[in-house]
């Protein structure tokens, strides 16, 4: 609350202040849009994002802006669903005019709100929202930092060939864009694999009962239970599934839900063992990540509270957005969509380029990792060189654990 | 087999926290001859007093339940009271006014939870959330036969006081016939008063016990008010005994169309239950047991 109190008077003196000396000036701040879910079921990872946007906005700011003027940002709330996003991102470029729009958290109000920058040509750096066909459209205004959903599984992908070879599967996805997309890649991957997907079953979100779903997982008695799930059910999954003794070898989140604290802090114990997918994680080495490890410190020093992958994507996108205004020749959309496309950079959340491969257009690829949760910490444990802990493996029986 | 049952036992253990919910809605559906479409939502309040009570003052989800009701009791006076009672004197095109104000009322507490605690999700853990027994390889989960033993126990203290009391007689003569009841004496306006009172208490009841196996945020209730909803219709409005069977056979449908249809369609099931009991079954199962 004081947080939002104190964000609200601060946004309130910039917008009093940019009317009291910016129409002076004739130094006015570029502005540039942000949409976000910042009320809604996903408000948790807007919060995460708009934190992240704001620090790299004032480091940017500090060190001069871009070309001798100021960055603004307009946040747009998205509520999470996909008409809203749409209208948020129309309001952006057709009232407060900005000639570059990023953030997009979930898929569906990326999927939504794509068609109408690449309709109205202004260019769109998506920094979360990770539904594969996104990209797969040759829109030539929107652009993503964020590897695709079918590619967060790579690094589990490797895992499960070097080091936990098992052999039966069963796969669990909230049925949204995203985890259509995410559960369909996996099970192609178990497939390269050689692992016997017993079960493929999605779930609408906000389910009370698990039980008849994970009723059925128990009696496949599967050796990897892979979920894509946000933050509650993910929790909630675990906890039944404890409650229900199902004991697998291998726990797997897909990303979004898994690497939360919340997930931690709800699931308790149950989360002990659990892996995860992710994007991003503070320790990985400086040559093609400047600026991870002191972007983490930062987040949790001034926040008092951990950032994580979703966090990392919003602040890299910042600079990003910030490279290629520095870069343009005049800031209308058209030079600013060039300047993006000729984006080559390295941020905290990794190399920048956006490429061209398979049906994808301006796309940037990117590795992922695997985390564990150990001791109530998440642990990087895969790739082995970028690893802080050795993972665990096999999990515990339930009864076998304290 | 062991699949079976531990389903029909999840689907129980459910529907009773949903005949819980229903009872509420069907109690002021009854006296007052109207859908209170807050139900869901005055849940998630009496939900976050739980929360604030169990994560600043360390009170125990079960204990608050000592709190939570007489609150939520109090804000259904209130509303009942002073915003629902007006509204029938007043002389408008729709008759259904109340009915509207309810929405209304829905979104306000909607707007108030999310603008105190934000939208964040709030969940509470305590040292039984997650504990189970086993019965042979069937797994129960500790809160959930605890919610599933109190709804049960307010069930049956609700259908004593409505037959054995002076005023659950009333409660129940409002509801047969508000005429008649005025000319016996009844102090009507105040039984609509106690009841939505009743009634509110009873869903905060069932809010407080989903707390530790659930989790809470403002955008909770909706979901919620349509299952109360589903539920009112199965056990035909107005009727307690139908409230019961209509939650219990909610859950167990759900359950059961999760397991061997797919969890995808649990909200389907309910819904064409809801479908099939109107179209062949008008009245609910009301109509079955005449109670």
């Amino acid at each position: 609350m004081r947080i939002v109190r104190k964000g609200l008077i601060g946004i309130f003196v910039l917008v009093m202040a940019s009317f009291l000396c910016g129409a002076a000036s004739a130094a006015e701040p570029i502005k540039v849009g942000v949409v976000l879910p910042l009320t809604g079921s996903m408000a948790k990872f807007g919060e995460i994002e708009r934190r992240s946007f704001e620090m790299a906005l004032e480091e940017i700011n500090a060190k001069g802006g871009v070309k001798g003027r100021k960055i603004e940002l307009v946040f747009e709330d998205d509520t999470g669903k996909p008409d809203v996003g749409r209208s948020a991102v129309e309001k952006l470029i057709s009232r407060d005019k900005v000639p570059v729009v990023t953030g997009g958290y979930s898929s569906a109000v990326v999927a939504a709100a794509a068609p109408v920058a690449h309709q109205l040509k202004v260019p769109f750096v998506i920094c979360t929202g990770a539904a594969d066909d996104v990209t797969e459209k040759g829109y030539e205004y929107v652009f993503r930092i964020n590897p695709t959903a079918s590619e967060y599984p790579e690094a589990t992908k490797s895992f499960l060939k070097g080091v936990a070879k098992v052999k039966t599967a069963v796969i669990l996805y909230e049925n949204t864009q995203f985890g259509q997309s995410s559960s369909k890649a996996f099970e192609e991957d178990c497939k390269e694999l050689g692992i016997q997907v017993l079960m493929k079953e999605g779930y609408s979100a906000g389910a009370i009962d698990f039980k008849p779903l994970l009723t059925n997982v128990k009696a496949k008695n599967p050796d990897l239970i892979y979920m894509v799930s946000y933050v509650l059910d993910a929790s909630l999954l675990i906890r039944q599934a404890k409650e229900l003794d199902i004991n697998p070898k291998l726990f797997v989140g897909g990303a979004a839900g898994f690497t939360l604290p919340e997930f931690q802090m709800s699931a308790g114990p149950a989360a002990e063992y659990v892996f995860s997918a992710t994007l991003w994680t503070p320790n990985l080495r400086d040559k093609d990540y400047p600026g991870a490890k002191k972007y983490f410190d930062n987040f949790r020093a001034r926040y008092k509270s951990d950032t994580e992958y979703h966090g990392a994507e919003a602040y890299a996108s910042m600079y990003v957005v910030a490279d290629a205004l520095k870069r343009t020749k005049s800031f209308t959309p058209k030079d600013v969509r060039d300047a993006l496309a000729a984006t080559n950079m390295k941020t905290a959340f990794g190399p920048v380029k956006f490429i061209s491969y398979g049906k994808k257009t301006q796309q940037n690829k990117l590795p992922t990792y695997l985390v564990q949760w150990q001791d109530g910490k998440l642990e990087t444990v895969w790739p082995k060189d970028v690893a802080t802990k050795k993972a665990l493996y096999p999990t515990p029986k339930w009864s076998a654990r304290k | 087999m062991d699949v079976f049952l531990q389903i029909l036992v999840a689907g129980f253990l459910k529907g009773g926290l949903y005949a819980l919910i229903g009872i509420g809605m069907t109690l002021i559906m009854g006296v007052m001859g109207i859908i209170n479409l807050a139900h869901g939502q005055l849940m998630m309040v009496a939900m976050y007093v739980t929360f604030v009570l169990h994560s600043f003052f360390g009170v125990d989800p079960y204990l608050s339940l000592f709190v939570a009701m007489p609150a939520l009791f109090l804000l259904g006076v209130v509303i009942q009271k002073y915003l629902l009672n007006p509204l029938i004197k007043a002389e408008t095109i729709l008759p259904e006014n109340q009915v509207l104000m309810t929405v209304g009322i829905g979104m306000v507490l909607t707007e108030v939870i999310r603008f105190i605690f934000k939208s964040d999700y709030k969940s509470v853990t305590t040292s039984y959330t997650g504990a189970t027994f086993f019965l042979g390889s069937i797994s129960f989960s500790w809160a959930l036969v605890v919610a599933f033993g109190i709804a049960v126990a307010f069930t049956v203290a609700m259908f004593f006081f409505l037959i054995k009391t002076d005023l659950g007689r009333s409660i129940r003569a409002t509801a047969q016939d508000k005429d008649a009841a005025i000319l016996m004496g009844v102090n009507t306006r105040r039984i609509t008063v106690i009841t939505f009172g009743l009634g509110t208490a009873l869903v905060a009841c069932a809010g407080t016990l989903l707390v530790p196996v659930y989790y809470v945020f403002p955008d909770l209730g909706g979901p919620f008010t349509a299952k109360a909803f589903i539920i009112t219709i199965l056990g035909g409005l107005g009727s307690t005994v139908g409230a019961i069977f209509g939650g219990v056979t909610l859950g167990l449908a759900e359950s059961l169309g999760a397991t061997y249809l797919g969890m995808e369609y649990e909200d389907i099931v309910g819904l064409t239950i809801f479908v099939l009991v109107l179209l062949f079954l008008p009245g609910g199962f009301k109509r079955l047991t005449k109670v």
